[in-house]
């Protein structure tokens, strides 16, 4: 017998299974002709070249919302900036721009948490953030290990806080 | 290059840029009909007349978000197909967020940045592995359980666990 002490069983009926091929997906044909093509290093070269062709019209955009995320910033509307911000992270990597959308996911987590709590961002919490999106978006080479360090710095500074939303909440 | 003619998209994504490299990703595959959407509401309008074989679908957007539009896909009986594959392009990695639109039904997730690697293991996994759907009070969508984890201990919902219970004495 099971160690494990289980709910009742619910009554048959409650749910029902659908197996694949009893409902619409791809005919055979379509779907061996598609894995070919997934698989196919012609085909993956070629989006490749898509992503990079579309690189410099995302750091464009990035900077968009950078604009747009200070605005938010300056009006201490938090919605805001979590609203640009979540852009930012969406969009940064497909610029190049992988640390910019680390510390923007970080400032996310951070909006984030205290909006579930119910409390209100630390301003020096977010302008830290904000500074460092802008400084890593406009460095010329964003991919350099100090880059990295103000994003490892950062997401320690974010977990810490967390921890301490946490450590409220749980009281 | 392959080209799929019987192969129908639908990209739904409020940012233009995302949106048309999603597309442009898409062509690259061979599926050249590709239709696209800025929120939940118009792609459902394009889902029940286009009925596109594929969805991809953000899931922050107005006035109609992906979680939204994915709930009424699966469950509407406005719905053409409550069955089409949604790939949920986000970049939220928040657990909540990410909870909800697996409750909402959607197929699979997608992390930003979108890269060509991610996008076709995400397609392949459709093709290859379709999941059994499930449907249940509060619930219609691909089944959730996507492990058999010998060490789940419950909680059992479905009738078909009254076997597994069985077994196990």
């Amino acid at each position: 017998m099971s160690s494990k002490k289980r709910p009742p069983v619910p009554l048959p009926g409650k749910s029902v299974s659908v197996q694949p091929g009893a409902y619409p997906v791809f005919t055979s044909t379509v779907a061996m002709a598609l894995l070919r093509a997934l698989r196919d290093p012609l085909v993956a070269a070629e989006a490749g070249q898509v992503i990079a062709e579309n690189t410099d019209q995302f750091r464009s955009e990035v900077l968009t919302y950078i604009d747009r995320v200070e605005a938010a910033a300056r009006a201490e509307d938090f919605d805001g900036i979590y609203e640009h911000a979540h852009e930012i992270r969406g969009l940064a990597g497909n610029a190049g721009l992988a640390a910019t959308a680390r510390i923007a996911n970080g400032l996310c987590r951070y909006l984030d948490a205290l909006t579930r709590a119910e409390r209100k961002p630390e301003g020096n919490v977010v302008a830290l953030h904000l500074d460092a999106i802008s400084r890593a978006a406009h460095a010329e080479d964003e991919a350099t290990r100090l880059g990295d360090a103000v994003a490892n710095e950062l997401a320690q500074l974010v977990d810490k806080k967390l921890a301490e939303i946490n450590g409220l909440e749980s009281r | 290059m392959p080209v799929f003619e019987e192969l129908r998209a639908l990209v739904v994504e409020d940012n233009m840029h995302m949106r048309r490299l999603l597309r442009q990703l898409l062509g690259a595959l061979g599926i050249k009909e590709t239709y696209e959407a800025g929120d939940g509401s118009e792609a459902f309008e394009i889902l029940r007349v286009r009925q596109p074989d594929l969805v991809l679908a953000d899931l922050t957007m107005q006035p109609m978000n992906g979680i939204q539009f994915t709930r009424q896909v699966r469950l509407s009986e406005a719905s053409p197909n409550p069955y089409v594959p949604i790939i949920m392009v986000t970049g939220h990695t928040e657990r909540q967020k990410v909870e909800a639109a697996r409750d909402a039904g959607v197929t699979e997730f997608l992390a930003k940045p979108v890269t060509v690697g991610n996008l076709f293991l995400r397609i392949a996994e459709i093709v290859e592995r379709p999941r059994p759907y499930v449907r249940c009070v509060d619930y219609f969508g691909p089944d959730r359980r996507r492990h058999n984890d010998e060490n789940y201990h419950g909680p059992w919902r479905r009738h078909t666990d009254a076997q597994n219970d069985l077994e196990l004495r």
